[in-house]
C-alpha cells in the first residue's frame, strides 16, 4: 500500500473523467468516491482532476514529466483492477 | 482556421433561418402585426366561417411560452376569437401575447413594474364602454378582447398623435433612427398626416455622465428608465418631476447615474431621449455587422452582441439569456470596447541591447524564443496564462511548458496552490439563476457589485422579490440591498463554522441557503483554511443536500474555470520567483518584481500593459473580439466567441502562437487546428467541449475534501476589484473607463 503515497515520484497530474449517471461510469464514481479523499491526504501535492461530463467514457489519464500522458478506459473494471492500473501506472 | 470556414461559419445563421423559415408574405415582419393581420380580408375570411376547433393555432410572440403551475388556475380567454388558456394573473397584453398577437406598447416591459402611463397598448374588451390599457388589466375568465377592430385602431392612432405633438421630427439626427419604438409604431399605427400647428415643447438636456447622452425634448414620459433604476439597478437617482406639459424626467438635483448597469437605459428607452454617449453620431445602426458573442470582463459571460463596420467595433449590445445575464449587461461590458483600438501590440517585437523594441519577423522572433527556452533548466521555466486567455489557448501553452520539462504553468487569479481537484470546490454550483431560489444568502469575502454586476443584479432581485436575507462577511461595502454586514474577516467565519455566531440559526433555518465565496480568497496564504471553514459553515447550515447545492465560488476573471478544469496547477508555488524563463500568455497582473532580473520574459498579448515594460520579446495575440475560442463561466457553462473583426497588424491567435513556437522548439504538438486542439481537451476536461451547457457537478468538497492542518490568519478579508471599470488590459487601455473612473468614483 505504501505506493499510493508516492505517486507524486513520477506522476505530475492524474485525471479521472466520467459520466454523472451512466451505468458504464458507476464503478470511475464509487472508486472516486471511495478513494479520493485518502489518496488526495497521501499525495496533498498531486492535482487529482475529477472531471465529469454527460456520455463520456469512464478513463484515467496520468501525465509524466515533459508531457508524457497515459490513459486506460475504466469500463468493466473493478475497484482493484483500477488500483492496479494506477499502480502500474506510478510505477513507471 | 481558414478564410473559408470562417466566412462559412458566419454565414451559416443566415443561410439555415433563410432555408427554415420561407418568407410568408413579401412584407418584413412590422412590428405589431401578425401575418393574418396583415391581410385583413384573408384573416376574416379565416375568422368569420368556422370558429373555434379549425382554427389553426396561432404561434406565441417571440417564443413565449406558458408555464402553468396547477391546471385548475388556468382560465380561457378570447383574443380575436381564438380561444388561450392562460394562468391566472396574467395581464389582457400578456393573453395576446401567448395567442400570438403583438400589442403595441411604449411604458410596459416585462421585466419591470407596469405603469400604465402610455396609452398605447388599448385595445377593446366586449362589454367595457372604453378601450381598456391591456398592460394594466389583469385577464377575467372569458374575456373577449379584441385587438384589431375600427376602435382599437383609431384609440391607437389618437395615442400616437398626441405622443407625436412634443415629440421633436429630428429623426435624422437621432442616433436610434431605426431601430425606434415610436418610428416604427408610428409608421404601423400612426396617422398619416399631422394636424399639429403649434409650437413644440422643448426640455433641458440632463447630464447623466460619460456614458449616457440625454436629449429630453424627445423623452415621452414612459418612466421606464425610472423604474429600470429603482428595481433593477437600485439606485434612486431618476425620478419624475412636475406635472402635465412640464412633466420631465431627471435627477432632481444635478447628479451622475452611478449605477454599474445604467447603460440599460439605453436599450429600455423607447426612443432616442437616453442613447450611447460614446457611440453618438458613429453610425446607423444598419450599417453595422452583428456577431453574436460573449463577454470576457469577468466571469459572468454575459452574452452580447458585437455591432462592427469593417474592421472597427462601435458598439456592444446584450442578448438575451435568462440563465446568465436575462436582458442586461454591465457598464463594463458595454463601453469597454473603445479599448480594443488603444494600445494595441501588432508586430512582433524583440528588445535589443539598448533596451528599445525593434519590430522583427515572426520567424526571428520565435526563433530568439525557441532558442533561449533550450538554455534554462526545465524546472526554471514558468508560464502564465491571463486573466482573459480561452481554454484552447491555455490547453495549447500546458501541452507545450509540460513538453519542455515545466510543471509550472498557472493562470493569473487562481492562487499560488489552487485546488482544482473538484468542479463543484470552484464554480457557483447554484448556477446564476438558481440563486433566484436561495432565500438566505452568506457572502464571504465577495462584494459581487464590482466582481460581477449581472450575480449581483440577480441577488438583488431575490432580495426583492422574496425578502431573502443577505449576511455579508469583508470590508464595508456600498451594496444595493440591504445586508447584514457580519464582520471584516476571518474571526467571523470561525465563529460562524464554530456555530456561536447569530446568522448561523439564520442559516440553518433556511430552505435554500446560498454561501457566495469570492474568488480574491484564493489568493490569501491560508487559503485552504478558510475554505474548510467555509465548508464546515456549509455541512452545518445543511447547505449541499442532494437537490440543492447552494455552495457557490464567484470567479474573477474569465479564464479561471476553464484554467482550472484544464489543471493549470503550478507544481511549486514560488517558482516565478527562481525562474529563468516567463512565459506570460496575457498576463498583466502577476508581482512582476517576483521575476528575477535576469529572467528572460516573453510576453504574448494583444496590449501594451503592465507586463510589456518587463518583456524581452513581444508576440502579438489577437483579442477576444477576434477569435474564436471557449470560456468557463463562473457557474460552470461553456460559451465561445466568434471572430467580430479582423485582428490588427501582425497579430494570430493564442494557440496557433504557442502551436508554432513548439515547432520551433522542436516539440511539436500534435494537433494543428481548432478541432485538433478540442479533441486534446475532450481527453483533459471533457466538459469544456460541450458548449452553451453547464455540466453538473457529481461530488461536493464538502464531503470529499481532505482536512488541512493550515491556520487561519487574522487579517481581514480585502477588496479584489478596487476600480470596477478597469479590471484588465483591455478595460485599463479604454478612455471611457477612464472617464467612468475619474468621473464615477469619487471617493
Ligand atoms: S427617457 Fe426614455 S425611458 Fe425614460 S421616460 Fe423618457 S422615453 Fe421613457
Ligand atoms: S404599454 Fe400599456 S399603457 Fe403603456
Amino acid at each position: 500500500m505504501a505506493w499510493r503515497g508516492q505517486l507524486t515520484k513520477n506522476l505530475r497530474e492524474l485525471r479521472f473523467l466520467f459520466c454523472q449517471s451512466s451505468p458504464a461510469s458507476s464503478s470511475a464514481r464509487s472508486f472516486v468516491e471511495n478513494n479520493y479523499k485518502e489518496l488526495k491526504t497521501l499525495n496533498p501535492k498531486l492535482p487529482i482532476l475529477i472531471r465529469e461530463c454527460r456520455g463520456t467514457e469512464p478513463q484515467l489519464w496520468v501525465r509524466y514529466d515533459f508531457g508524457v500522458e497515459k490513459g486506460i478506459r475504466l469500463e468493466g473494471l473493478s475497484e482493484e483492477q483500477i488500483f492496479k492500473a494506477l499502480k502500474e501506472f506510478a510505477k513507471l | 482556421m481558414g478564410l473559408g470556414l470562417l466566412a462559412s461559419r458566419a454565414l451559416r445563421p443566415a443561410a439555415s433561418r433563410l432555408l427554415r423559415y420561407p418568407p410568408r408574405h413579401g412584407l418584413a415582419r412590422a412590428i405589431g402585426s401578425t401575418p393574418e393581420r396583415q391581410s385583413p380580408e384573408a384573416s376574416a375570411a379565416q375568422a368569420q366561417p368556422d370558429p373555434a376547433p379549425e382554427l389553426p393555432p396561432r404561434k406565441p410572440v417571440a417564443g413565449a411560452r406558458v408555464h402553468l403551475p396547477n391546471p385548475e388556475d388556468a382560465i380561457e380567454v378570447f383574443v380575436d376569437g381564438y380561444p388561450v388558456k392562460i394562468p391566472k394573473g396574467m395581464t389582457v397584453l400578456q393573453a395576446c401575447e401567448v395567442a400570438g398577437v403583438d400589442i403595441p406598447r411604449f411604458c410596459y416591459h416585462n421585466r419591470l413594474s407596469i405603469a400604465g402611463n402610455c396609452r398605447m397598448c388599448l385595445v377593446e374588451v366586449e362589454k367595457s364602454p372604453k378601450p381598456v390599457a391591456s398592460c394594466a388589466m389583469p385577464a377575467l375568465p372569458g374575456m373577449k378582447i379584441k385587438t384589431d377592430t375600427p376602435i382599437a385602431k383609431k384609440a391607437r392612432e389618437g395615442v400616437m398623435e398626441f405622443l407625436l405633438m412634443n415629440h421633436p421630427l429630428d429623426c435624422p439626427i437621432c442616433d436610434q433612427g431605426g431601430e425606434c419604438d415610436l418610428q416604427d409604431q408610428s409608421m404601423a399605427f400612426g396617422s398619416d398626416r399631422g394636424r399639429f400647428t403649434e409650437v413644440k415643447r422643448s426640455v433641458v438636456d440632463k447630464n447623466l455622465g460619460p456614458l449616457v447622452k440625454t436629449v429630453m425634448t424627445r423623452c415621452i414620459q414612459c418612466t421606464r428608465c425610472v423604474r429600470f433604476a429603482t428595481e433593477i439597478a437600485g439606485v434612486q437617482d431618476l425620478g419624475v418631476l412636475g406635472r402635465g406639459s412640464g412633466e420631465e424626467i431627471g435627477t432632481y438635483v444635478e447628479k451622475l447615474m452611478t449605477s454599474e448597469l445604467s447603460g440599460n437605459v439605453i436599450d429600455i428607452c423607447p426612443v432616442g431621449a437616453l442613447t450611447s454617449k460614446p457611440f453618438a453620431f458613429k453610425a446607423r445602426n444598419w450599417e453595422l455587422k452583428g456577431t453574436e458573442t460573449i463577454d470576457v470582463t469577468d466571469a459572468v459571460g454575459s452574452n452580447i452582441r458585437i455591432d462592427s463596420r469593417g474592421p472597427e467595433v462601435l458598439r456592444i449590445l446584450p442578448r438575451l439569456n435568462e440563465d446568465i445575464n436575462e436582458e442586461w449587461i454591465s457598464d463594463k461590458t458595454r463601453f469597454c470596447y473603445d479599448g480594443l483600438k488603444r494600445q494595441r501590440l501588432n508586430d512582433p517585437m524583440i528588445r535589443g541591447a539598448d533596451g528599445r523594441f525593434q519590430a522583427v519577423s515572426w520567424h526571428d522572433a520565435l526563433a530568439m524564443v525557441g532558442e533561449v527556452i533550450h538554455k534554462v533548466g526545465p524546472e526554471e521555466i514558468v508560464g502564465v496564462a491571463g486573466k482573459l486567455s480561452d481554454a484552447e489557448s491555455m490547453m495549447a501553452l500546458k501541452d507545450f511548458l509540460n513538453r519542455m520539462g515545466s510543471n509550472n504553468v498557472m493562470c493569473e487569479g487562481n492562487g499560488k496552490h489552487p485546488n482544482a481537484d473538484l468542479r463543484s470546490g470552484y464554480i457557483m454550483n447554484t448556477g446564476i439563476a438558481g440563486l433566484e431560489k436561495a432565500d438566505v444568502f452568506l457572502l464571504v469575502g465577495t462584494q459581487p457589485r464590482v466582481e460581477a454586476a449581472m450575480v449581483n443584479a440577480r441577488i438583488r432581485k431575490t432580495v426583492r422579490a422574496t425578502h431573502a436575507k443577505v449576511g455579508y462577511i469583508g470590508p464595508p461595502t456600498d451594496s444595493n440591498y440591504d445586508h447584514e454586514h457580519l464582520g471584516t474577516g476571518p474571526q467571523t467565519l470561525t465563529e460562524l463554522a464554530e456555530g456561536r455566531h447569530p446568522f448561523c440559526s439564520t442559516l440553518k433555518n433556511a430552505k435554500n441557503p446560498a454561501i457566495i465565496v469570492g474568488a480574491g480568497l484564493f489568493e490569501r496564504e491560508d487559503s485552504d483554511a478558510i475554505f474548510s471553514a467555509i465548508e464546515t459553515i456549509a455541512k452545518n447550515g445543511n447547505v449541499v443536500r442532494p437537490d440543492w447545492n447552494g455552495y457557490n465560488v464567484l470567479l474573477l476573471h474569465a479564464a479561471q474555470a476553464a484554467a482550472l478544469d484544464l489543471g493549470l496547477v503550478p507544481q511549486s508555488p514560488d517558482s516565478i520567483k527562481s525562474a529563468k524563463f516567463v512565459y506570460l500568455m496575457g498576463a498583466d497582473d502577476i508581482n512582476l518584481k517576483d521575476i528575477p532580473d535576469d529572467a528572460f520574459v516573453v510576453y504574448q498579448g494583444h496590449h501594451g500593459d503592465q507586463s510589456v515594460y518587463r518583456a524581452n520579446v513581444i508576440l502579438p495575440a489577437s483579442a477576444f473580439s477576434e477569435k474564436e475560442g471557449t470560456y468557463e463561466n463562473t457557474e460552470g457553462c461553456i460559451q465561445q466567441t466568434l471572430p467580430a473583426v479582423p485582428t490588427v497588424g501582425d497579430a494570430r491567435d493564442d494557440w496557433k502562437i504557442v502551436r508554432a513556437l513548439s515547432e520551433v522548439a522542436g516539440v511539436q504538438l500534435p494537433y494543428d487546428s481548432v478541432g485538433g486542439i478540442r479533441s486534446r481537451i475532450w481527453t483533459v476536461a471533457p466538459n469544456l467541449v460541450s458548449v452553451d451547457e453547464r455540466e453538473p457537478t457529481t461530488f461536493s468538497t464538502t464531503t470529499m475534501r481532505p482536512n488541512t492542518n493550515q491556520k487561519i490568519s487574522p487579517n481581514d478579508f480585502g477588496m479584489a476589484v478596487e476600480n470596477f471599470y478597469m479590471t484588465d488590459a483591455i478595460t485599463r487601455a479604454s478612455k471611457i473607463m477612464a472617464q467612468c473612473s475619474a468621473m464615477l468614483l469619487k471617493k
